[in-house]
């Protein structure tokens, strides 16, 4: 009602203006991605073609290698089934989960006790978690490769999921604290009252409440996981890898030829989960940003 | 069985006192009110009985067990917030349900429970409602129906009625008033609201930085007020208050004199009386002053005046009229007077 009186009274001139900016800008956002999944239906030397970019739109050559098909799916082929790219997925999923479920087991149960806790030193723990934020991603690795090699545990996942948890608990558990925060204290209280010991009030009463924020954080700790490239290139060896550092050895090495085409696909890939958990939780994420939802 | 004791209790942060060594004997099935200004220690006080509040020093008993370091949930009292606390993922139903769950009622009592709890509060029609779609009366009845479902040793009620509107905060006092009748709990209730706790209290308890000021009855207290502090909180308006000095039973300041009083108090004094109890005279009044305002509150009429720099409030009848500046003068007989000392405002007589 208001929004149509409001676009009512706006100058023309300027409707066209707004909608044309938004169209551009969608399309200039949305255009690498589309780029690249009609690419990963072509051979490279369409999607990389040094003649034409044209041929990347009409796929010249993959009609050529392909008995007149426009479309080929040599590269998900190449990339799943020759260079076994499942195996990095089922990494990822094995590295992802971990590490959600326990940041999120510690940083709920940390960011309530500091929420709650009326001491000082909740807070330097708190700007302490900062600072660890903050310290590239790298320093981690570096600093404990050589104690990994010599503990004889580089290159499994474990290692791997310690690290990015470590990464990743300053933020959840400031995230965490920071919903917990607003949650008014008299909820675990007249749980308490009711006859829930502390534990019980944080599971059956301010849990069910926190629900948003913890999806929320808990799909930041999933895309950290899911995103990594400095950590899991970095420790994993190669049977071990996950699918980011595994697209990137599609794309070869000195020793290696590579293929890029496998690399297309793969991120495709990669991609496609990702569209689906933020379809599947928007409404959570949504909630859970706006933090106010939370509150009875 | 649930006498509540509380042995010079204590509570300081630090270098702050909370409350000070407070001693008070709540007695079976009794309604107490803790009275006084925001900050005096009464919800303090209230916590610590909960048991959401750590205690510094002393004892508290409830029934004859020592509970300074039970957890609330062994305590077996029930709570009412400010904010009612009610649990927002939950329906009317489950809120209430939810003490009897958790402390392991037999399942097939909760319904005859819930329901017989709702029906005392009449939120029958809401139990399926979550409490985001219920006006703030409603969220205060099913806060005071989880309080009741379970019936437990002690009530506790933190403002229950500080966040309803005037309409409402009358009749949920008087449903208060009601369920404490017909359940026959001890009851403890903390408000800063001088009128609840005149019309609720058995007994009341003023507090004002976290020392106790007077425990007494309603009646006890709103007439003999044991200190200046006392005397100007309670009654609507406050008790006016003069400085002035004493000699031989007469009182005087400026703009007013009064003859009669007790002959053994001398010096500076503080003299106190009522609106209620001034009335206009013709002649030889006790106070002779200008009018400040005059103010229509329907039942009676409010007249102030200044006498030795204080506003003086007297009541008179409902069809009194006057204009602001007209000379009044006013009659205070000398037995509805109180003494305070002057420096301590502690009562003389």
């Amino acid at each position: 009602m208001s929004q149509a009186t409001l676009s009512h009274k706006r100058p023309l001139g300027l409707t066209i203006l707004i909608t044309a900016f938004i169209v551009v800008w969608v399309i200039l956002a949305a255009f690498p991605f589309f780029w690249t999944v009609w690419g990963s239906f072509k051979v490279e030397p369409d999607f990389f073609s040094r003649e034409s970019w044209w041929n990347a739109i009409f796929g010249v050559y993959t009609q050529r290698q392909n008995d007149g098909s426009a479309f080929t799916g040599s590269g998900y082929y190449g990339a799943w089934v020759t260079r076994e790219f499942w195996r990095a997925v089922g990494n990822t999923a094995i590295v992802t989960v971990s590490v959600t479920v326990i940041s999120l087991t510690l940083g709920t149960l940390g960011g309530y006790a500091l929420a709650r806790s009326g001491q000082r030193y909740a807070f330097w723990i708190l700007i302490l978690a900062l600072v660890f934020r903050a310290m590239p991603h790298i320093t981690l690795v570096s600093g404990y490769l050589l104690p990994f090699f010599q503990l004889n545990i580089w290159g499994v996942l474990p290692t791997s999921i310690i690290v990015l948890v470590a990464i990743n608990q300053p933020f959840t558990l400031w995230m965490l604290h920071s919903f917990f925060l607003s949650i008014p204290k008299d909820l675990d209280e007249s749980a308490m009252v009711d006859g829930c010991s502390r534990f019980e009030a944080f599971r059956r009463v301010i849990i069910p409440v926190m629900w948003p924020g913890v999806v929320t954080t808990g799909l930041f700790s999933f895309l950290l996981a899911y995103n990594d490239f400095a950590v899991t290139s970095m420790l994993l060896s190669a049977d071990n890898q996950t699918m980011v550092p595994k697209i990137s050895s599609f794309l070869g090495s000195v020793q290696e030829q590579g293929n890029v085409m496998f690399a297309v696909a793969a991120v495709v890939s990669a991609t496609v989960p990702l569209f689906i958990l933020v379809l599947f939780f928007q409404r959570q994420i949504v909630s859970g940003l706006t933090a106010g939802a939370v509150k009875g | 069985m649930a006498q509540i004791r509380l042995k010079n209790v204590s509570k300081r942060w630090n270098n702050f006192v909370g409350v000070d060594n407070f001693n008070l004997d709540i007695a079976d099935q009794e309604f107490l009110v803790l009275l006084g200004p925001s900050g005096c220690g009464k919800t303090t006080t209230m916590r610590m009985i909960a048991g959401l509040e750590e205690i510094t020093e002393g004892e508290i008993w409830i029934g004859d067990r020592l509970v300074n370091k039970l957890e609330p949930k062994d305590r077996d009292i029930s709570m009412v917030f400010q904010s009612y606390g009610l649990y927002p993922n939950m329906t009317v139903y489950e809120n209430i349900r939810f003490p009897l769950k958790v402390r392991k009622v037999p399942q097939e009592q909760h319904h005859e429970r819930v329901m017989a709890a709702s029906k005392m509060v009449e939120l029958d029609d809401f139990l399926q409602r979550r409490p985001a779609a219920l006006s703030g009366g409603q969220r205060q009845r099913v806060a005071l129906a989880r309080a009741i479902v379970r019936e437990p040793n002690a009530f506790l009620m933190d403002e229950p009625l500080s966040n309803l509107d005037a309409k409402l905060r009358v009749s949920t006092r008087a449903q208060i008033k009601n369920l404490h009748h017909t359940l026959k709990r001890t009851t403890i209730y903390v408000t800063h609201d001088q009128i609840e706790a005149m019309t609720l209290a058995d007994r009341v308890v003023v507090m004002n930085k976290g020392l106790v000021q007077q425990v007494g009855t309603p009646m006890e207290i709103y007439d003999r007020p044991a200190n200046t502090f006392v005397a100007s909180f309670i009654g609507s308006p406050a008790m006016n208050l003069i400085q002035g000095s004493i000699e031989g039973g007469v009182f005087t300041a400026s703009g007013i004199r009064i003859e009669g009083l007790t002959s053994v108090a001398k010096g500076p004094v503080t003299l106190g009386f009522r609106a209620e109890d001034a009335t206009l005279a013709d002649s030889n009044g006790q106070i002779e002053a200008p009018i400040y305002t005059v103010e229509l509150l329907g039942e009676a009429t409010m007249l102030s005046m200044r006498v030795a720099g204080e506003l003086v409030s007297i009541k008179v009848g409902k069809d009194y009229r006057a204009e602001i500046g007209d000379m009044a003068r006013v009659a205070i007989p000398a037995a509805a007077c109180h003494l305070f000392d002057h420096s301590t405002g502690a009562r003389i007589a």
